[in-house]
């Protein structure tokens, strides 16, 4: 907000200058009127100056004289009218705004709604939300809700809740709620507002940027404000019953707007309202009509919810709660359950219900066992089995009740009929039964089970299901179980990729479960070995993909073997080694980019455990490492390059620190030279970002031990890289006394220098930005202007790197001599030397770091970099000139309309 | 109108239709699961199969030492593989007037059917299924005499000793009639009896029926039948796919309306989706030749492989197979990879727009072309000096008792290294391997087949409308082995009609019209009055010719002359006498009017009692009757001749006359 206002201020010269003549062309009919988008953004820019605390009446205030211009005019534009509605009800927010607004009688002809129906102009559903939206800007405070009640818009607003446009419809919808909440009672809203807040951010309710705090509502405006309840719930009661079945809309709407009241309203606007409606809900839920239920059951649960003071609801209102759990249709009544459940309901009893509820069509499918025999009447099996014999309605139910599911187990245990492990024997069974391999136990259901066999819809929720029990209490017991049908269903040739995605996220979740493997028999392993390297081998890039990702998490994953003992990743324990890779390395040479990338990083978390050990370099990894280069400098595909210096990071990571120098390590460094300098030249932006956290990292562990070295991903790094252990070791090698030098030569020798310099004169500015930001670091570090490292950089300012004599060498040398023809006075001749050699563009010079930090202007352009690329462009100035430039353009006669949306698309 | 059914097997059938004078054989499927039942036929001496023990009854009572052998648990006939042909003694077959073939696979009993019955017909077929049959017979019989085997088991046949074999050897039917390949010679003279015909042609049969072919959407060629009358219409559904392969797609929109569908050929493996088979096939070919194995299809030499070869072609590369030998081996690789080519208006759109390029449909082509796929007659001569490992060999017959494939079986067979992928679905892969156990080898069922499955049937049923369906009867219940599957079974209302083999169905419709046309000049006599808007009628007097099954009114011929003075020898050559036709009434009698009528008439007390077929009016005063019924009105009245006349003219007002 800070930000705004000071950027306000300094712009407001000038705009307050150009506005004037920009309000000329809006209000001018003749001249064709800018895009709503240019609309938007002044108003936005007008709502950021009010709420900054600026008066927009005193800051413009040609905008008076804007609006009752554009407001007499019958041959206005709708769409310049809406916004000219709006404008006014942000400038009557305030008390002061609206009383000279009224003084000038702009108000009563802005929103007469009788002048626009006249006009022909409230056909037009840009003018109705226009109205709408000004209006709930304008209800800030008592005066405008007498405005609005002596103006009697009640009426009014209550048709457009109706509105054939939905948008209309909504904001009235919106409106209607405002009113009724903001002028609540301070005394009644005001005690509980904290746990009321907590309580709608659980909902998901977002409030909007004006419902800042309720004003005090005086004597004079209460009786007002009484009215307008009364209207409402008046309304409310009157036509929440459709009067035809197929005239929902209201029904819908309304329930919508009571669902928003209930939730947020103080005890005494809610209990008036309950008293009001609750006949009428009464009546529609005996009505059971399906396309209300859930918005019907919002309101019910909003009515419900006991409320912060504890208080017990009303009987009848729980008893709507009741009769919603056993309405007639079976679907109606998963889906209040269902909705029940979501909300997080309290009440065991109606919790219980729904629960069973929801359970019941699991329980005829996979064959008696979660409900056990005492089905009750109430649930009305029967009916159940019949909506579950048609095939739409079959899956449908299933599906919600295994979304629900996970949440089921986590119900009390008082609540839940079965143990939760039975649940995880449910879903199980039921996925035998999709994919044809089981019949169910219970006698009668093939009629049903006929349903979802091969139904790709139930298998994917069914498996997401299952993916979530992993944690229900007693999921151990049924790993074997859970295993085998995963494997079956990653096996079976009807699975169709996402099928088979979801299946490996479980097969990974559930390796989780168990600390030990022993628990997976040894034919398991061999068959989820063998399906693992037939899916490698899939056809469809997408299950290749799948499979080599699911490779890489399973190596993320570390279980011990036996109970207790060694612990190793999951890949090994289950795959056996020989497996892994091998797969991992033919995957390297995929027609697909993905399946490449994807390889890169499942072998990167392959071997992350080795590297950490320290582990001498098998032949294998020692070619990997060549294919990856070789990927890195060939690959016409953008993501594997990525992958692959992201491989190199890791690696460079998760590299032991502690062990003797090993093949490892030295081939490490060998090929991070090679990295920094390829990548850096890379067409791809992202493999340049890649390459410089690579060169970050370099300079990380030569500087960290120094002084002044400000590690600037510190912060980050935990949640960059989760899988790295930060060795401290790493950065006591060097010690203070030891100057900069040898690191600075060590990194400049290792290509990093080069890397960044090269990164800073890139075009894309992500990668600019951050050569500048590394540079900057560095520059603080080796040579700090403060006196007392003055030693340290006197030896360090004989570091020399090389700057190449093209490309980004030449660029970096321009911008030498720049900064030096500033001082080109007292210019030596050696510099002119070394500057007429670049020009040359031929050969290389060798310049001194320290002075190349010194010399390039590093914070100026980090300033530059920062602000982002469309700054200019989205500055409230820019957009004035715009729309006069736009306006310009039409007006002028030879304009063709083709040059229109030139301007326009900018 | 009757159906004989003289097959068993629901995806060869062969079934015969006697419909109004004809009688038409559909199909002539050759069920050849038989030679399952014996030993296969190696190429080159195989010490393992001459070297397996005899087959000894357990109390030693039955030694059938040169026909029997053991492998493995199972019993084998050691003789040359013999057919189960369709039943012959149901009906006399030199009836027959024509069979309709729908595709190459249902055309292979055909020698058998028309060179030993006394067959005279003709056979209907389109040009591909001609050829590639050919193909298919040639093959076979090549196989067959390549390897010729003196001795003919016969001895385990007799009854007394087939029931106490062990296995599937005892529970096989008709043995007797179980027969040996037909000669190359047979097959000529079969097919020179086939006359070629083109989708939607319609082929006239007597001037009874019309017959003509759709496509079926099954394999090049292939074709449903439709058999038709002026007011009768018999659909015959055989082999037919909506998969998108390489055929012309299905016609749906001609079967509809049929009073009877015959409904066979749908697919084998309801539960395995091609899609899914071929996702199979390449990924276990990929993952065989990366660890360094070889790949055995067993296959038949047109059809799948056509749809194998083109997925191969878009995988090899995306899998890195480009440096691993493709080898096509059959006596008539060479003819079906380039006969297929040639079809092209049988062919579906895509392929069809290939050839104006030019390009060839197929891109196996191309794989021929790049030396990745090489053909051969067979495993001798230039095959066994090009022949490089691992490699992909596809090869016939897919029983694995005969062909080529033998040889390879017996070659690796050995080695866990390598695979072979089942992908025809007539044979079960475990019998198909009985007499090669113990296997080293890894096996791998994908058979695909693109034949309808029971949802898409039900869906085109749905479509299409008949009033009757005849079916298997193995289609209408689920699979013996997943009788859980309510879902893999026709379930239609009314039922299907089940059949099996040897059954005699009376198909469940009656003809009620016949066509007949009309002379002009008779017509032009006929004095049309109409009865109701748009309806109109006139008496016909004339006399019914019928000739070819066409059935003609002429006018009746003037009476001759009365030659003066011979007397006439027959009665019956006396002209009719030709009566002046009595008006014919129509239309029915309003009550309400009728009544003010006779209040007209002075007739006014009037009783109205109602009945079940109309009304009674009771003329009190008259003492008289009038029976107002849907079909007549009666006059009662006695010794009133005059008041009947007024009443019966009253009535007549109402009606029409003609």
């Amino acid at each position: 907000m800070l930000i705004t206002h000071t950027h306000v201020s300094t712009m407001d010269r000038e705009c307050a200058s150009l506005l004037p003549s920009v309000c000329e062309v809006l209000a001018d009919s003749g001249r064709s009127v800018p895009d709503d988008t240019s609309l938007e953004k002044l108003l936005d820019w007008f709502t950021g100056l009010t709420e900054a605390g600026g008066s927009l009446l005193e800051a413009c205030p040609c905008l008076l004289k804007f609006i009752s211009t554009v407001v007499y005019n019958a041959a206005s534009d709708p769409g310049v009218l809406s916004f000219t509605l709006r404008l006014t009800g942000l400038m009557a927010a305030t008390e002061d705004g609206f009383k000279m607004l009224q003084e000038r009688s702009v108000l009563n002809q802005v929103f007469n709604l009788q002048h626009w129906q006249e006009a022909g102009l409230w056909d037009d559903p840009c003018l109705r939300i226009g109205w709408i939206q000004g209006l709930r800007s304008t209800l800030q405070h008592p005066k405008a809700l007498r405005f609005f009640v002596q103006s009697d818009f009640i009426d009014s607003l209550l048709q457009l809740q109706t509105d054939t446009s939905l948008f209309v419809a909504s904001a009235a919808n919106r409106m209607l709620a405002h009113i009724l909440l903001f002028f609540q009672k301070v005394s009644s809203a005001g005690s509980n507002s904290v746990n009321k807040k907590e309580e709608d951010d659980e909902r998901g309710i977002h409030h909007s940027a004006t419902d800042l705090e309720p004003p005090a509502v005086t004597m004079e405006t209460s009786a007002e404000y009484s009215a307008v309840v009364k209207g409402i719930s008046e309304y409310l009661k009157e036509s929440l019953i459709p009067k035809e079945n197929t005239k929902l809309h209201q029904s819908l709407q309304i329930l919508k707007l009571l669902a928003l009241l209930l939730a947020q309203a103080g005890p005494p606007l809610r209990d008036k309202l309950l008293q009001r409606v609750t006949d009428s809900l009464e009546q529609l839920v005996t009505a059971g009509c399906s396309q209300l239920t859930l918005p019907l059951m919002d309101v019910i649960l909003a009515a419900n919810s006991c409320g912060p003071d504890g208080r017990v609801p009303d009987q009848r209102v729980t008893r709507l709660l009741s009769s919603m759990l056993s309405v007639n249709n079976a679907a109606d009544r998963c889906h209040a359950a269902a909705a029940l459940l979501r909300r997080g309901h309290h009440d065991t009893v109606h919790t219980a219900r729904a629960v069973r509820i929801l359970l019941l069509p699991l329980d005829i499918i996979t064959g008696p066992t979660l409900l056990g025999t005492n089905a009750s009447a109430d649930e009305h099996p029967f009916s159940v089995v019949e909506q579950l014999k048609s095939k739409t309605s079959c899956i449908s139910m299933i599906c919600v009740c295994l979304t629900n599911t996970p949440q089921i187990t986590l119900t009390p245990p008082g609540v839940l009929p079965c143990p939760p492990v039975l649940i995880v024997t449910a879903v199980v069974s039921l996925l035998r039964i999709c994919s044809g391999t089981s019949s169910s136990s219970s006698t009668g259901s093939s009629e049903v089970c006929r349903n979802v066999i091969g139904s790709g819809k139930v298998q994917k929720c069914a498996l997401e299901a299952l993916t979530a029990l992993n944690s229900s209490p007693g999921a151990k017991e049924k790993i074997s179980e859970v295993f085998t049908i995963l494997i079956q269903y990653l096996d079976s040739p009807d699975s169709d990729p996402t099928v088979l995605h979801k299946s490996y996220q479980a097969l990974v979740k559930w390796i989780r479960v168990c600390t030990d493997l022993s628990l997976i028999t040894d034919q398991l392993r061999q068959d989820l070995v063998e399906v693992v390297k037939k899916r490698a081998c899939d056809m469809r890039w997408e299950v290749r993909d799948s499979t080599v990702e699911f490779l890489g998490h399973l190596a993320g994953v570390h279980v011990s073997v036996s109970s207790g003992e060694e612990v190793c990743d999951a890949s090994e324990a289950l795959l056996g080694g020989c497996c892994t890779t091998p797969l991992l390395r033919e995957a390297l040479q995929d027609t697909e980019s993905y399946v490449r990338a994807s390889a890169i990083s499942a072998l990167a978390k392959t071997l992350t455990h080795s590297w950490r050990q320290g582990a001498a370099l098998t032949q294998d990894q020692t070619e990997i490492v060549s294919r990856l280069l070789e990927i890195l400098s060939q690959d016409t595909e953008g993501f594997p390059r990525r992958a692959v210096v992201q491989y190199f990071i890791s690696w460079f990571f998760s590299r032991s620190s502690h062990s003797p120098p090993s093949s490892s390590a030295s081939l490490l460094m060998q090929c991070v030279r090679t990295v920094l300098s390829q990548g850096s030249a890379d067409l791809d932006w992202e493999v340049k970002v890649h390459t410089l956290e690579l060169a970050e990292l370099l300079l990380d562990q030569a500087f960290s031990a120094h002084r002044g070295y400000r590690n600037g991903s510190d912060a980050h790094r935990a949640l960059q890289r989760p899988y790295g252990v930060v060795s401290d070791q790493a950065y006591t090698l060097h010690t203070h006394t030891e100057g900069v030098q040898p690191d600075l030569a060590y990194v400049v020798e290792q290509g990093v220098i080069s890397a960044l310099l090269s990164g800073l004169v890139d075009c894309d500015r992500p990668v600019a930005l951050k050569a500048c930001r590394l540079l900057i670091t560095l520059r603080e570090t080796i040579c700090p202007l403060s006196l007392g490292a003055l030693d340290a950089t006197a030896a360090t300012a004989t570091v020399p790197c090389e700057l190449p004599g093209r490309g980004w060498g030449q660029e970096i040398t321009k911008i030498l001599e720049m900064e030096k023809s500033d001082r080109a006075r007292e210019a030596d001749v050696s510099a002119q030397r070394s500057s007429s050699a670049a020009d040359g563009g031929g050969d290389g010079v060798s310049v001194s770091v320290c002075e190349v930090l010194r010399s390039l202007g590093l914070d100026q352009r980090l300033d530059v970099l920062t602000q982002s690329s469309d700054h200019i462009h989205n500055s409230p100035l820019s957009l004035l000139q715009d729309i006069l430039t736009a306006s310009g353009a039409h007006a002028h006669p030879d304009t063709k309309p083709g040059q229109e949306v030139i301007v326009d698309c900018y | 109108m009757k159906l004989y059914c003289l097959s068993g097997h629901p995806t060869l059938p062969c079934n015969v239709l006697k419909f109004k004078s004809t009688t038409i054989m559909l199909d002539c499927g050759l069920d050849t699961t038989s030679v399952l039942n014996f030993l296969p036929l190696p190429l080159v001496h195989s010490p393992r199969l001459s070297k397996l023990p005899s087959w000894v009854s357990k109390d030693g009572t039955i030694n059938l030492e040169k026909e029997l052998k053991e492998c493995a648990g199972r019993v084998f006939v050691d003789s040359q593989p013999e057919f189960c042909l369709p039943e012959r003694e149901l009906l006399d077959l030199s009836t027959i007037d024509v069979i309709l073939i729908s595709n190459y696979h249902c055309m292979m009993a055909l020698p058998y059917i028309t060179e030993h019955t006394g067959f005279t017909g003709t056979v209907y077929a389109t040009e591909p299924t001609l050829q590639i049959g050919r193909l298919l017979m040639e093959e076979l019989v090549k196989f067959m005499e390549r390897v010729p085997k003196a001795q003919s088991a016969t001895c385990w046949k007799n009854k007394e000793i087939q029931r106490m074999l062990p296995g599937p050897l005892k529970d096989a039917v008709d043995v007797w009639t179980w027969k040996r390949s037909y000669s190359m010679q047979e097959v000529n003279s079969a097919l020179s009896k086939v006359q070629l015909v083109g989708y939607s042609q319609k082929v006239e049969l007597f001037g009874a029926v019309q017959v003509s072919p759709l496509s079926s959407g099954y394999s090049l060629g292939s074709s449903n039948w439709v058999i038709q009358s002026h007011h009768e219409k018999v659909a015959y559904v055989s082999g037919s796919s909506l998969l998108t392969t390489h055929p012309q797609p299905m016609d749906q929109s001609s079967l509809k309306n049929s009073d009877v569908l015959i409904l066979t050929g749908l697919t084998q493996m309801p539960t395995a989706n091609p899609d899914g088979m071929l996702g199979e096939f390449c990924s276990n070919l990929a993952m065989t030749i990366r660890a360094g194995g070889n790949v055995l299809v067993p296959c038949y030499s047109s059809g799948v492989i056509y749809d194998l070869l083109e997925c191969l072609y878009q995988f090899i590369e995306s899998a890195n197979l480009g440096t691993t030998p493709f080898y096509f081996i059959s006596p008539v690789a060479n003819s079906s990879l380039e006969f297929s080519q040639i079809f092209a208006e049988w062919l579906c759109h895509n392929k069809q727009s290939k050839v104006y390029l030019p390009e060839p449909p197929f891109p196996h082509a191309e794989l021929i072309q790049t030396n990745k796929l090489k053909h051969y007659p067979s495993i001798h001569g230039d095959f066994s000096s090009e022949f490089r490992q691992p490699c992909v060999v596809f090869t016939g017959h897919p029983s694995l008792r005969f062909g080529d494939v033998v040889h390879f079986m017996e070659l690796w067979g050995k080695s866990g290294l390598n695979t072979i992928i089942f992908t025809e679905p007539d044979f079960s892969y475990l019998d198909a391997l009985a007499p090669y156990q113990p296997l080293a080898m890894k096996c791998v069922y994908c058979p695909i087949d693109t034949r309808l499955n029971f949802h898409q049937v039900s869906k085109l049923l749905k479509e299409v409308q008949p009033l009757h369906v005849v079916c298997p009867e193995q289609y209408t219940q689920p699979p013996l082995t997943q009788s859980h599957r309510s879902d893999l079974m026709l379930e239609l209302q009314p039922p299907p009609m089940p059949y099996r083999r040897c059954s005699v169905l009376n198909l469940p419709f009656r003809r009620r019209y016949e066509r007949v046309y009309i002379l002009p000049e008779l017509a032009n006599s006929l004095v049309p009055s109409e009865i109701k808007p748009g309806v109109s009628m006139a008496t016909v007097s004339a006399v019914l010719h019928s000739k070819d099954n066409k059935h003609t009114l002429q006018s009746v011929p003037k009476p001759p002359p009365v030659p003066p003075s011979k007397k006439r020898k027959r009665v019956m050559e006396e002209p009719p006498v030709v009566l002046a036709p009595k008006p014919l009434l129509s239309g029915a009698v309003p009550l309400e009017a009728f009544l003010a009528t006779l209040q007209k008439h002075g007739i006014t007390e009037v009783k109205v009692e109602e009945t079940a077929d109309g009304h009674i009016l009771h003329l009190q005063a008259e003492d008289t009757l009038i029976q107002l019924e849907e079909d007549g009105t009666h006059i009662v009245c006695d010794n009133n001749e005059p008041l009947r006349t007024t009443l019966r003219d009253l009535v007549l007002r109402f009606l029409q006359k003609l």
